[in-house]
Parts: structure tokens; sequence; C-alpha cells
């Protein structure tokens, strides 16, 4: 959670004040750029972001448009909303941005999309908004602490046939939260799912013992190899076969066919709306972005952010993203029950 | 983990070598921590690029500094003016102001300078010995036993309710209530949030603080010349550098209350998720609880404003142990240490100690010798500082509203969050001419959600059976305390009637 996303924001933000100090008499004195140019984007990109500064979305943000930013050649001004899940950002920028694609909306889609599923707040409906340029594909995984018990997936399924375990999780409405308590309805074993607000305090939940084991995105956790081992996977491989060993893949050890839960899939959204009145515009941001991801220097400021590699996407595919999409709003539906702890 | 005098004095005497980069740390420190709003943490993220920039030992050395003298910087608004620069110097104001009010503004500096270097002195050097055991904190203080550590610091209600039961009560309730507006932690389900989507995310801890102290007094000290009373401002016109030392004098004879308190901070700061308004509040209730004259407390007694800034000087210490034991920031701060760390290629967690002691322990030699340079830098300002409650209150008031409504906005940038300050502020000032406790309403606002975060994960975990909070061990012992903290002034009043009247 805590990454080198900070390097990228706290370079802004530090460029930022001391740009403040200096820097507006001089920008005074610039000649006009292609920023102020006939034709879109006639200013600067403003981007909603429904999680608070720092966490895994804002971190990709920051690599991601310190690129983008070249070829539309404007800046990006991220704005943050965090709160209940996700549903503030959305809300906002359902209800307050501009409908002529200078306003974007950047999310995870998995979580987001399955809160909706799961609330229906009234505020905006989810089909209303595109998403575009999806950055990275990190599948939901099962952990525990380096010095718990359990060995394998196998084994706190078995345990969890006798008595109940206990799951920590970000959230309820999260596609790791899903694939865990999927595992528990077609096993037998009860998993009782606790919400800990946010991959920080899950980690913590469960490194210091007071979870059974763990469900959550795997880039922070394969990453801390030293703390804790990854033993499940909900996805149809294993996207680190060097980092993470000895992890099982859900479906194939227990015979079952969920669609990959990826729980870490953040990319852009636009309104529906925006498509609508200006479509030149909706194509530019994905020409754009789409050479985002084949430019050198994109996958440069990737390394530094130290998630694995293989976890980004080499390129976005609109069709891949409305699947993906589908199939998270339609095993939401599936298991509504469980996310609501209705059963 | 291993005790080795040498590493500590070759630590000690090469982070001694750095007072060039600690010196000036200190100061911005003090600044960003006065600033309601700022934070060793955003400055500390502001001033990365710089950090990363330096030798890595040198860029920790300046973190830890700035961390170390923030949460003192904190202290100074919360003694002088009634604004506490941070949640965790929200309990300071208590016994800190009403001194200032009293013309004794240096003095109650000096005592907060003191508690603050020698209740953060203390807790490094004793999480440097002991860091293989208070690492294994975390792994006992789970759910059930932070609801008791937060009904510890909720029970200061109870405390202030002695005076007037009724109002102090319903005070305390109402700030609770407030508190719990928002989305729950478990189903993210938006409760008493009016629509506002600003209140989504609980009602925000800045606008609450600044509007239900700053701005109130504000409000009230508007309506006399100063805020210092008759006798205040003739003693502030007379005082001298010896009030500085007399506040020395007074927090030094506290020593064993600086030890104690610390120590609470230290074992709070250790959890991950906890934070220095929890220790400062469970310190000064247990202060009283256990202090021979609980009636003087919240009227600028020594010792109520001693118990907040050891406590809260303690727990910095404190949430570097997760830090570098499990990899898990205690606190904001640690997490962007976490940042500088891991950019130089350093993992966290226990090997740290037998790969690199030097790194391991160096964030604490680091805040140590802070700590001990603030004593030189820092007690001669408190003179000086003080002057500022002479102003009148015709410029002091407008100055103390703008301030305070931009550091209401400055942490979420929500024009919304500048009129809550501004409503809290209403709030406070009716609630103290009605004889309403605000510290009261404000404990509830900053430890119900946690307490109800807390409770309601404690629920989760045992699928709904209420008596998990009986279920551990050391949540009985600590149940325990807190009923004998509850019981224990009413005891010792009783035995004080009982010798009186013999």
């Amino acid at each position: 959670m805590f990454d080198d996303y900070f390097d990228e924001l706290d370079r802004r933000r530090f460029l930022t004040g001391s740009a403040a100090a200096v820097g507006a008499g001089l920008l005074a004195g610039l000649p006009a750029t292609n920023a102020f140019a006939a034709g879109f984007p006639s200013r600067n990109m403003k981007v909603y972001v429904p999680t608070r500064e720092g966490g895994g979305a804002d971190r990709n943000l920051r690599a991601f448009t310190s690129i983008w930013k070249k070829y539309l050649k404007v800046n990006f001004e991220p704005s943050f909303y965090p709160g209940a899940a996700g549903r503030v950002g959305y809300e906002k920028y359902m209800g307050i941005a501009s409908d002529d694609g200078h306003d974007l909306l950047f999310g995870n889609m998995g979580p987001e999309v399955l809160n909706w599923v799961v609330k229906k707040p009234t505020g905006f409906n989810v089909s209303d908004l595109i998403y575009f340029g999806q950055m990275d594909r990190d599948p939901g995984i099962v952990f525990v602490g380096r010095k718990s018990k359990f060995k394998s997936l196998k084994e706190i399924v078995e345990e969890g046939k006798k008595r109940t375990i206990k799951v920590g999780v970000s959230r309820l409405a999260h596609p790791a939260t899903l694939g865990i308590l999927a595992l528990g309805r077609h096993t037998g074993a009860k998993f009782n799912v606790v919400p800990l607000s946010g991959g920080k305090r899950t980690r913590a939940g469960v490194a210091t013992g007071e979870m059974d084991c763990g469900a959550l995105p795997s880039g922070g956790i394969a990453r801390r190899g030293k703390n804790f081992r990854i033993l499940g996977i909900f996805d149809d491989s294993n996207p680190m076969p060097d980092l993470v060993k000895g992890a099982v893949l859900v479906n194939k050890e227990f015979g079952m066919n969920l669609p990959p839960l990826i729980a870490g899939a953040r990319a852009f959204g636009i309104k529906k709306a925006a498509i609508d009145k200006h479509p030149a515009n909706f194509k530019i941001l994905t020409d754009t972005s789409n050479k985002v991801f084949g430019d050198p220097d994109y996958q440069k400021v990737l390394k530094k952010t130290k998630v694995p590699m293989e976890l980004f996407t080499k390129s976005s595919s609109q069709a891949e993203i409305a699947k993906y999409v589908a199939n998270i709003t339609k095993i939401g539906e599936q298991y509504k029950d469980l996310l609501t702890g209705k059963s | 983990m291993e005790f080795d005098p040498a590493l500590f004095v070759e630590l000690f005497t090469r982070t001694f070598q750095f007072w060039w980069v600690i010196v000036p740390a200190i100061f911005l420190g003090l600044v960003v921590g006065a600033i309601p709003g700022f934070s060793a943490a955003n400055t500390i993220i502001i001033l990365l690029p710089l950090t990363l920039a330096m030798e890595p030992e040198i860029g920790l050395v300046f973190m830890v500094a700035l961390y170390a003298s923030s949460r003192m910087g904190a202290g100074i608004p919360a003694i002088l003016v009634n604004i506490p620069g941070t949640a965790g110097a929200a309990a300071t104001p208590l016994d800190g102001y009403p001194m200032t009010k009293q013309g004794r503004g240096q003095q109650a500096l000096a005592i907060s300078f003191v508690s603050s270097v020698f209740g953060g002195l203390l807790t490094t050097v004793l999480t440097l010995l002991a860091m293989p055991w208070l690492s294994q904190v975390a792994f006992y203080l789970h759910s059930v036993e932070m609801i008791v550590v937060m009904l510890f610091g909720i029970s200061l209600i109870a405390s202030i309710a002695a005076r007037d039961t009724l109002k102090g009560l319903i005070a305390g309730f109402f700030g609770l209530m407030l508190g719990y507006i928002g989305a729950d932690v478990v189903y993210e389900t938006p409760r008493g949030t009016f629509g506002f989507l600003e209140l989504y995310d609980r009602v925000p801890l800045i606008p609450a603080l600044v509007g239900l102290f700053a701005v109130s007094e504000a409000f009230a000290v508007i309506e006399g010349e100063s805020i210092l009373s008759k006798r205040g401002r003739e003693a502030m016109q007379k005082a001298g550098w010896a009030e500085t030392f007399e506040g020395v004098r007074l927090a030094l004879s506290k020593w064993w209350h600086i030890i104690w308190t610390s120590i609470i901070g230290l074992v709070i700061g250790v959890v991950p998720g906890a934070g220095a308004a929890i220790a400062a509040f469970v310190a000064y209730q247990q202060s009283r609880t256990y202090s021979k004259t609980p009636e003087l407390y919240g009227t600028g007694h020594v010792e109520g404003l001693v118990a907040p800034e050891s406590a809260n000087n303690g727990v910095t210490s404190g949430t570097l142990v997760p830090l570098l034991v499990i990899g898990i920031p205690g606190g904001a701060t640690a997490a962007i240490m976490l940042v500088v760390l891991q950019y130089h290629g350093v993992t966290m967690g226990p090997d740290l100690f037998m790969d690199n002691p030097e790194l391991a322990y160096g964030p604490f030699a680091a805040m140590a010798v802070t700590y001990f340079l603030m004593i030189f830098t820092i007690a001669p300002l408190a003179r000086y500082m003080s002057r500022i409650t002479v102003v009148s209150t015709t410029y002091m008031s407008p100055i103390i509203i703008s301030f305070t409504l931009v550091g209401a906005f400055v942490p979420r940038q929500y024009m919304f969050d500048m009129y809550l300050a501004l409503a809290f502020g209403v709030i406070g000032y009716v609630a103290r001419k009605t004889g309403y406790h605000t510290a009261a309403i404000l404990i509830g606002v900053i430890l119900g959600p946690l307490l109800e975060t807390y409770f309601l994960r404690a629920l989760k975990i045992s699928e709904g059976d209420i008596m998990v909070i009986f279920s551990s061990n050391l949540g009985n012992i600590l149940w325990v305390g807190l009923a004998l903290s509850l019981l224990l002034p009413y005891l010792f009043q009783l035995r004080r009637a009982k010798q009186e009247a013999a």
C-alpha cells in the first residue's frame, strides 16, 4: 500500500509546492503551449479518484499519467474522494464532473463495480460509466502470515470444515472476498470474512494472528514474501511463478469454475454521456492512452513502483474491459447474499 | 535483536554528527506541527524528493527529527491559543490553556517541552532496549483488547461529568453520536450523513477539533480584551526567564508521572492503527484517576499537562516498532519512512535486525538525539512564544478564525470542511455558554468511531456473540483495570472525606 507511489506523489507535491514559490511568475512568462491550442483537450484533465491518496490507484494513476501527458500535451490534476468503499468518488464524478471529456475517473473496477452491484446507490448507474485504459490485472489471492500453521489452502479448507476460519479482507464487496466465500460455499468450509478497511490493516490483522488468513490482491503480498505466504490464487494461471511459489490455482485445486477474480483492475472511467456528446474526444483519449502502453518510458516508470511487472497490462482492450465488468456484475449478483452478510 | 552496547555507542556517536540536519528539521517540525491541518506526514510527503536525494541515513535522520519535533510543535498552539495542531494534542489544552489564561503560558510551554522531551527520550531508549518484547504487543492487543483501551479514553467523559454529571454525560454522548456519522466499517452503509457525501468518510477530525476548541474560543474571547485574565496579564508582564526555569522545575518534579504516562503512549503506539490521540486521552484519564488532587484537573494543573504531552511523544517511537519488526507501519508518518527504506532496497521484518542492525536501530538513535537536542533548542523559546497571548483579542480572534478555517480546509480540500469547522465553532460556543464541556464532545468525536470500529470488528469475528468482549485473558485484565480506574477516584474521595472529618 505504501509503496513508491509516494515517490511519484511526493515528487509532484514537492515540485508543486516549490513551484508555487517561484513558478507563478515564470509560468506567466512562458509561451503558449499546445495545451492551449484549439481542439481537445483544451485544458488540464481532471481525474476523480474514489480512494485516499497513497493507495494502489494513486500510485498507478501517477505512473500512467506521467507518460500520457506527453501525448495529450496537458497535465493531469487528480482529486481524491475517499469514503463508503468508493461510492463518494463515484457519486462526485457522476454528479459534478463535466461531460466534455476533460474530466475522468480513475479507480479499481473490480471492488468498485462489485460495491455498486451490492449497494445499488441511487446517485448513479454504473452502466452510465465506460471504463478504458486498464492498467493492471492483479488476481485475488489467499495468504497467511509466515508463522501460520497452515502450509496449504487445502489445510485451511479442511480446518474450515471443523471450525470457522477468520479471514481478513479489505472490504466485503471485493473480488478476493468473493473468491474466499465462493470457496467456502463450494467446499463446505466455513469462512467468516472480517473487513479490515484496506490492505495495510488486512496485512496487519494476518501478521499479528488476529485473522487465520487473508484475501487480497496479490501484488502487495508477493512483494512482502518474507512476512507472508500466498497459498491460493483466484485466476486461471499464476501471474508471478518466479515470485509466488507453492500457491495453488483455486479452480484447479478444488474443481471450481469461478471466472478470474481480478482484485486489482485499475482503469479510467468516463461518463457515457461524454462519449455520446463528444465521440471524437473519446477517440483521442483512447488512442493516446493506448500509446502509453508501448512507450519505453512507461516501462521505466512502472519498474520504479516496485510492483511486480507481471501484474501490469501490456495493452488495454475495450472488449476485454466490457467482458470483465459484465463478469464481475454477474458474479456479484450471484453472490450478493454472501457479500451483504445475508447468508 | 540482541542488545549490543558497542553498536549503540557507535550509533549514537554517529547520529550526533548529523546535528546540522537535525536542528533545521526540529524547527521545521515545530512550525508544521503547530499549524492545524498540517502534520509531519504531509510535510515529509512534500519533502520526500529532497530526502530521497539525500544519503539514505541522512534522509532518515531528517524525517525522524521532523516527526518527533512536529509532535511537540502541535502542543504549542494548543497551550497558547487553544488550537491543537493535531488530534494527538487534543488533550493538551485541557490544562495547558487554563494555565495560559492565568498568565502562565511560558511555564506551560516549558512544562510541555520538558514532558515531551523526557517522555520521548525515555520511550525511545526503552524501545531500543525492549524491542523484542515490544514487537509482541501488537500480537496481543487485538480488537477485543482495543475496545477496553478505547473505553479507558472515553471514560474521561465520566471524569469530566463528575463536575456536572448530567451536562457532562449529555456532551459526551452527543460527541459519540457525532462520531458515528458516516459509513460503517463492515457493510459500508452510510448513517446520519443527512445526504452529505462529505460525511460518508466520518466527521473529519481537524474541522471538529479546530471548531470545537479554537473557533468557539475565538468567539468567546472576543467578548473581552485579552485571552488572559487581569491577573494573568499582570503576571505575563512581569514574566522573565524565571518562569521558564520554574516550568522546567515543575515538570521535572513530576518525573515519575512523565515516566509512566509516556510508557502508556509507547504501548499504545506499538499497536498499528492506534494513535497519539488515544494515548493522550488514556494517559490524561489515568493521571486524573490516580491523582491525589483530581479536582484540580482542567484548571491548569501541572500533571494534567504533563500526562498528554509525555504520552503523545511516547507514541512516536512506538509507531516505528511494527514498521521495523513486521513491516507494517504504526501510523501515517511511519508509512512514509517505509517508502524511503523500500526505495533504498531495504526489506522490513525481523531479518533486518540481523542483516542491517544499523538501519534497524538507526531511527531510534536519531529520535533520541533529536529529543536531546530539542532541550537546548526549544526550551529557551518558551519565553518569546508565550508573548503571543498578550495580543489584543480584536486582532487575535479574526486571526484564529481565519487561520483555523484554512487548517480545516487543508487535509481534504473540501469547502464543506470550512463550514463544518464554523458549525462546530457555534456548537462549541453554545456549549461553553451553557456549561457543557467541549472536551467531552471532542472525546466522543475522536474516540467514538475507533471504539465502534473495534467493537463491530470483534462482533464480526465472533459472529455476533457479544460475550466476545470478555473472551481474552488480557482483555479481562484490562476490564478489571478499567473498573478500578472508574471506582478508585470515588474510593479515594471517600477516604479523604473521612480523613478530613476525623
